[in-house]
C-alpha cells in the first residue's frame, strides 16, 4: 500500500477497532494509546526517506476519483506539509495519553479523537483540492462532538459557535475554490493545476480570490475580527481537545493561507501591508487580551491568536526569514501551546477551578507541575534557548527586511507576553500557602494538590524537550523547511 | 651577567606575590575550614611567617645582587594587558631607592608578623588578620617596586583595601566599621588623583612606565607638568594623612596595635612620601607644586604639632607626632631636599615601628605622672582650643562635604521613591516578606480587598497603567463586539430566524393560505 495513504488510514483503522470493542473494556484507551504511537512513530519514519534539498511533493500518490469532476485522491509531503504531520501525530498521542481522566462514554471520546487525528493528516497531506476541503470540513465534525459532549459549563453554545463560525469561512474559501475551478483550462481540483490556472488570472481577480481564502483561513488561525469562536472553544473544549485545538487545528489556517500565497503570489503582494497591519493588530490585540484574563485557559487561548499574529506576519514578509520564521512559529506555538494547555488541564483536573487567583505557592506544594508551567511560559515568550526564539527572531529579521522600524510593535508584543506570562508564574506558584484557617474559603484541598504522575510527567516532558531542543539545536527544523522555503521566497522575488 | 639578570628575573616577582599567595592560602584554609579555631593557628602563623620570610629572603637576595654584580634597575617580565596603544607591563623597577625602600618595607612586615604570633594568639579573626597583614605587605612591595604607574596603583588600592578591613577588624563594633569607612572614603579622593594622575601620564607622555615618565618630565609643558604633579601630589597628601587629611590617621587606631604600627606608624603613611621622591624630575619642572607641597607640609607639621601637646594617651601621642614628621619629609621634598626626606622616610619608619610596638609596655615603664599643659598653649587659650579639637578639620570636612552629599542622597531617594517607583511601577517598598509580622499584615490586607479578582489585572507604573487601559478597552470591545454580537449574537439571530420562518411555515401548512399562495402563482402567470 502507498505509504502515505497508510499512514492516513493508521488512525481509522485504530477507530474501526474501537468501534467493535465493548464499551467498558479498558482495551479501549490502550488500543487508542498504541494507535497514537504508531502513527507517530510511523510519521516519523518519513524522516529518513525525505529529500531536504527538494521542494518537490515527495511520496506522492495521484488516483484520479471522479474523472468528469476533475477531483482525485492525491497525497504528498513536502518541506511545508511534513513538519505539521509530525507535530499533528505528536500532540495527538500527547492529547491521547492525557485523556484519563475521561471515563465518561471513553469509547466514543477515543474514536472520535483518532477520526480527528485521521483528518488533520489528511489536510496536511492533500494535494488535490477537492480533497483538502473534504478533510477540512472532516474534523468539524469529530470536533464538533468533542467539545459538546465532554466540554465545560458552556459547551453547546462553544461547539456551535465554533462549527459556525468556522463553515461560514469555509463558504467564502469554496467560493474561490469554484471561481479557481472554473478559471483552470484542464477543470481539475489537483493542486498543480489549480496554481497554473490562477496565476494566469488578472490581478484584481487574483485579490478577490484571496480574500475568499482569506476569510477562510483567517477564521481557523484565526485573525482579528473573525476570531470570535476561539476563547469559548479554547476554553469550553476538555484539555486534550485545547492541546489539538491550539497546537494543530489552528496551524491548518496558516498552512492554508501559505499555500494559497503559492497559489495567487500576485494577490498577496498586492495585499502584503493589509495582511501586515492585520498581523500586528492581532498579535497586540492577542497579548493584551491574554494579560487582562484571569481565567488560566482563556488567557492561553488569547496568546495563541497573539503566536498566530507572528505567523501571518512572517507569511505576510514574503521573504526567506519570514516564512522560515512563520514555519518555525507554527511547530514552536504548536508544542508550547501543547504543553501549556496539558499542565494547565492537569491542574484543572485536581481542583477544578481556572481562575488565577484560587493558586499560589504552587512551587511548595507541586513542584513539578511549577517546573514545567514556568519552562512552558518561558517558551511561550520566546526565550532564548525554547523553539519560540528561533521563530520570533527569523520573523523580526524578515519583518525588518520588508518593513523597517514597524516591527519595534512586535517587540512590545513580546513585551506584553512576558508580562502575562511573569504576572501568571509569580501568582501561581509564589505567596504564601493556603493556611489551615482559611475555612471561608474553598480552598482546603488546595494544600493536598498530588503532583504530575508518571505518565504526565512523561506526556510534558516530551513537549518541553521538544521546544528545549529545537530552541538549542534548531537546525534540524531548519533544514527540513530550508527547500520549500527557498521556494516559497523565490517566488516573490521573480515577482517583484 | 645575563645569567644573573635571568636568575634575577625568574624570580623577583616573587617577591610581592608570595605574600599575597600566603594570604590566599590563609583564606582557602579558612573558607574550608582547615585552620580555624585555636587549633588552626599554629598553621596560619606557619604560612604568613613561611611566605613573608621566603619574601624577605629574595628582597635579601636581590641586594646581594646588587652589591656584588650591578644594581638591576628597570625589569619588564610580561605584558599585563594591552589595547591598542595602551599597555600595561609587568614590570619592576629596582633603583637604589626602590631595593632600600623594600628592605625595609620587607623586613618590618617580617618583624611585625613575628611580633603579631604571640600578640594576636587566641583573638577572635585570628586567621583574618595574618590574611590581611600577608596582603598588605604583598601590596606594599608592589608599591615600592613596580616599574609602572598602574602596577604601582594596584599596590595602592590593596594597601588602602587592607587598612579598611584591619581597621574594621572588631567589626561588630559600630564605631570602628564607622571610621573604616571613613578612612576608605578619605583615601579615596586621593586615589582619584591618583587614576586621573595615570590618565595625564597616558595621555600627555604616552607612557605608564615610571623610567620614562620621568625621562620625558623635561618635555612637558608648564601647565602639563603642574597639572601632572598636582594629582600625584592629591594621591599622595591623602595617602599620608597630611593637611587637610590629617584627620583620617587618628581614626585608623582602632586596629589591632601592630597593625596601626605597620601601617601608620611606619609603611603606608610613608607612601606618599615615596612617591614624592619618586616623582623628583616631575616636581622640580612645577616649582607652584613644590611649594604647595612644601606648604602643606609646614601645615601639618603646625596641626600635628600642636595636636599632640594636648593628646593624653600613647597612641595618640605616637600618631600626631608621626603625622608631623611626615609633614617634615614632605617639608623637605617641597624644599628640594629629596635625598633628606628618603634618609628621614627610612630612619623614621624603623623608629617608629619599634615606638608603636613599644607602647602597650611603656604604660608599665611610666614612673613619672602626666605632663603639664604646655605653657604656650596655656597663654594662648584659643590655640588650647583649636589643638583639643584638631583644628576642626573633621567638622569641617562634614560640614563642606558629608552633610551636602547626604542631603542630596536623600533627595534622590525621595525621588527615587515618590516618581521613579510609581512611574516605572516598582512597589514603594519591596515585596518581600520579613518577619511573621508583614506576612500577617499582608494577609489581612488581601482578605479586605473586596474584589480580589480584580487584582490580577491590575498593573503599577506608566507602562502597566497604559497596559491596563489599552486591555481595558480591547477587553470591553472583545466582550460586547465579537464575542456578543458576533458569537452569541450569531446564535440568537439565528434562532430568531428560524422562529419566524417555522412561523411562515404553519401559516403556509395551513389551507388557505396554500390556496391564496396558489391563486397568487396563477396570477403571476396569467
Amino acid at each position: 500500500m502507498h505509504s502515505l495513504t497508510f499512514l492516513l488510514l493508521l488512525p481509522v483503522i485504530g477507530a474501526t477497532i474501537i468501534s467493535i470493542l465493548p464499551s467498558q473494556s479498558t482495551l479501549i484507551r490502550k488500543t487508542a494509546i498504541i494507535t497514537a504511537a504508531l502513527t507517530l512513530i510511523y510519521a516519523t519514519s518519513f524522516i529518513l526517506g525525505f529529500d531536504t534539498s527538494s521542494s518537490a511533493m515527495q511520496f506522492s500518490k495521484i488516483v484520479p476519483w471522479n474523472i468528469r469532476l476533475g477531483t482525485s485522491f492525491a497525497l504528498g509531503i513536502d518541506g511545508i506539509s511534513f513538519p505539521m504531520v509530525l507535530l499533528a501525530t505528536l500532540l495527538s498521542f500527547i492529547a491521547i495519553i492525557a485523556s484519563c481522566s475521561i471515563t465518561d462514554h471513553s469509547k466514543g471520546y477515543y474514536l472520535l479523537m483518532l477520526l480527528l487525528e485521521g483528518a488533520m493528516l489528511g489536510v496536511f497531506m492533500a494535494q488535490d483540492w477537492s480533497l483538502f476541503y473534504l478533510f477540512w470540513e472532516l474534523t468539524l465534525i469529530p470536533l464538533f462532538f468533542l467539545i459538546d459532549r465532554w466540554g465545560g459549563k458552556r459547551r453547546s453554545m462553544a461547539s456551535l459557535n465554533f462549527v459556525l463560525y468556522t463553515m461560514g469561512g469555509s463558504v467564502f474559501m469554496l467560493l474561490s475554490l469554484l471561481v479557481l475551478f472554473d478559471a483552470t483550462p484542464g477543470h481539475s481540483f489537483a493542486m498543480d493545476a489549480m496554481l497554473e490556472g490562477a496565476r494566469a488570472l488578472p490581478r484584481e481577480t487574483q485579490v478577490l480570490i484571496f480574500l475568499g481564502f482569506l476569510v477562510g483561513f483567517g477564521v481557523k488561525m484565526p485573525i482579528f475580527p473573525i476570531h470570535g469562536w476561539l476563547p469559548l472553544a479554547h476554553v469550553e473544549a476538555p484539555s486534550p481537545v485545547s492541546i489539538l485545538l491550539s497546537g494543530i487545528l489552528l496551524k491548518m489556517g496558516a498552512y492554508g493561507l501559505i499555500r494559497t500565497a503559492f497559489m495567487l503570489p500576485e494577490a498577496v503582494l498586492s495585499l502584503q501591508t493589509f495582511l501586515m497591519v492585520l498581523a500586528l493588530f492581532s498579535l497586540i490585540y492577542g497579548g493584551l487580551l491574554a494579560w487582562r484574563q484571569s481565567d488560566l485557559k482563556g488567557m492561553i487561548a488569547y496568546s495563541s491568536i497573539s503566536h498566530m499574529g507572528v505567523v501571518l506576519l512572517g507569511i505576510a514578509a514574503l521573504n526567506m526569514a519570514g516564512i522560515t520564521g512563520a514555519l518555525m512559529q507554527m511547530v514552536a506555538h504548536g508544542l508550547v501551546a501543547g504543553a501549556l494547555f496539558l499542565l494547565i488541564g492537569l491542574l484543572y483536573e485536581r481542583t477544578h477551578t481556572r481562575e488565577i487567583t484560587d493558586y499560589r505557592s504552587l512551587v511548595k506544594i507541586t513542584p513539578r507541575f511549577a517546573i514545567f508551567i514556568s519552562l512552558a511560559f518561558i517558551a511561550a515568550v520566546g526565550m532564548p534557548g525554547t523553539a519560540g526564539f528561533i521563530a520570533e527572531l527569523h520573523v523580526i529579521i524578515g519583518a525588518f527586511e520588508q518593513w523597517g522600524w514597524i516591527v519595534l510593535l512586535v517587540s512590545i508584543g513580546v513585551m506584553i507576553s512576558a508580562a502575562y506570562a511573569a504576572r501568571t508564574m509569580g501568582r501561581l506558584f509564589t505567596g504564601p500557602a493556603y493556611s489551615g484557617s482559611d475555612r471561608s474559603l474553598s480552598h482546603s484541598n488546595m494544600n493536598n494538590i498530588s503532583d504530575l504522575q508518571p505518565v504526565e510527567l512523561f506526556a510534558a516532558s516530551i513537549l518541553v524537550f521538544g521546544f528545549l531542543y529545537l530552541g538549542f539545536f534548531p537546525g534540524f527544523a531548519l533544514d527540513l523547511i530550508h527547500a520549500s522555503a527557498t521556494h516559497f521566497s523565490q517566488l516573490f522575488v521573480a515577482i517583484k | 651577567m645575563n645569567e644573573a639578570n635571568s636568575v634575577l628575573r625568574t624570580f623577583v616577582w616573587l617577591i610581592p606575590f608570595l605574600p599575597m599567595l600566603g594570604s590566599l592560602l590563609i583564606a582557602i584554609g579558612f573558607v574550608s575550614c582547615k585552620n580555624r579555631g585555636e587549633s588552626g593557628e599554629s598553621q596560619t602563623t606557619l604560612i604568613a611567617n613561611g611566605t613573608a620570610m621566603l619574601s624577605l629572603l629574595i628582597v635579601l637576595a636581590v641586594d646581594v645582587h646588587a652589591i656584588v654584580i650591578d644594581i638591576p634597575g628597570y625589569l619588564n617580565l610580561a605584558q599585563w594587558f594591552s589595547s591598542g596603544s595602551y599597555q600595561v607591563n609587568l614590570s619592576f623597577n629596582l633603583d637604589t631607592f626602590a631595593l632600600v625602600m623594600m628592605t625595609l618595607v620587607a623586613l618590618i612586615s617580617v618583624l611585625m608578623i613575628r611580633f603579631s604570633v604571640n600578640y594576636m594568639h587566641r583573638e577572635a579573626g585570628y586567621q583574618r588578620f595574618f590574611m590581611i597583614m600577608n596582603l598588605f605587605m604583598g601590596a606594599m612591595l608592589l608599591i615600592v617596586m613596580s616599574g609602572n604607574v598602574v602596577l604601582t596603583f594596584t599596590g595602592w588600592e590593596l594597601a588602602g583595601v587592607s587598612s579598611y578591613l584591619l581597621i574594621a577588624y572588631v567589626y561588630d563594633r559600630p564605631i570602628a566599621t564607622q571610621n573604616a569607612t571613613r578612612v576608605f572614603i578619605t583615601n579615596r579622593i586621593g586615589d582619584a588623583g591618583f587614576i586621573i594622575g595615570i590618565f595625564l601620564s597616558f595621555h600627555l607622555l604616552n607612557t605608564l612606565e615610571w623610567t620614562e615618565i620621568l625621562n620625558k618630565a623635561d618635555s612637558l609643558s608648564p601647565l602639563g607638568s603642574n597639572i601632572l604633579a598636582a594629582t600625584f601630589l592629591l594621591a599622595a597628601i591623602a595617602k599620608s594623612a597630611q593637611v587637610p587629611f590629617a584627620p583620617w590617621i587618628s581614626r585608623a587606631l582602632e586596629g589591632p596595635t601592630p597593625s596601626s604600627a605597620i601601617f601608620y606608624g611606619s609603611l603606608m603613611v610613608h607612601a606618599g612620601v615615596y612617591l614624592m621622591i619618586r616623582l623628583q624630575p616631575v616636581l622640580e619642572n612645577s616649582p607652584i607644586i613644590m611649594s604647595t607641597l612644601a606648604f602643606i607640609g609646614l601645615l601639618t607639621v603646625i596641626y600635628g604639632v600642636f595636636s599632640n601637646l594636648v593628646q593624653t594617651d600613647v597612641k595618640s601621642n605616637l600618631i600626631f607626632s608621626t603625622t608631623s614628621q611626615v609633614g617634615l619629609m614632605f617639608f623637605s621634598c617641597g624644599m628640594g631636599w629629596f635625598e633628606l626626606a628618603s634618609w628621614h622616610l627610612v630612619l623614621h619608619a624603623m623608629w617608629r615601628a619599634y615606638q608603636f610596638l613599644h607602647a602597650p609596655a611603656m604604660m608599665h615603664l611610666m614612673v613619672h605622672k602626666t605632663r603639664p599643659v604646655n605653657p604656650i598653649l596655656k597663654r594662648q587659650g584659643w590655640l588650647y582650643t583649636a589643638s583639643l579639637q584638631r583644628f576642626w578639620l573633621d567638622p569641617m570636612a562634614d560640614w563642606l562635604l558629608v552633610k551636602p552629599i547626604k542631603r542630596m542622597a536623600h533627595d534622590i531617594e525621595c525621588f527615587d521613591e515618590k516618581v521613579i517607583n510609581r512611574l516605572v511601577g516598582l512597589p514603594e517598598q519591596t515585596n518581600a516578606i520579613t518577619s511573621i509580622a508583614d506576612w500577617e499584615h499582608q494577609k489581612n490586607r488581601t482578605q479586605t480587598s473586596a474584589d480580589e479578582k480584580e487584582q490580577v489585572t491590575r498593573a503599577q507604573g506608566v507602562a502597566g497603567k497604559i497596559l491596563e487601559g489599552l486591555a481595558d478597552m480591547l477587553f470591553w470591545f472583545e466582550e460586547h463586539l465579537v464575542l456578543k454580537s458576533g458569537g452569541e449574537g450569531l446564535l440568537k439571530l439565528l434562532n430568531l430566524i428560524g422562529h419566524y420562518l417555522l412561523q411562515i411555515e404553519v401559516l403556509l401548512s395551513q389551507p388557505r393560505y396554500l390556496m391564496l399562495l396558489i391563486i397568487a402563482t396563477f396570477v403571476v402567470i396569467i
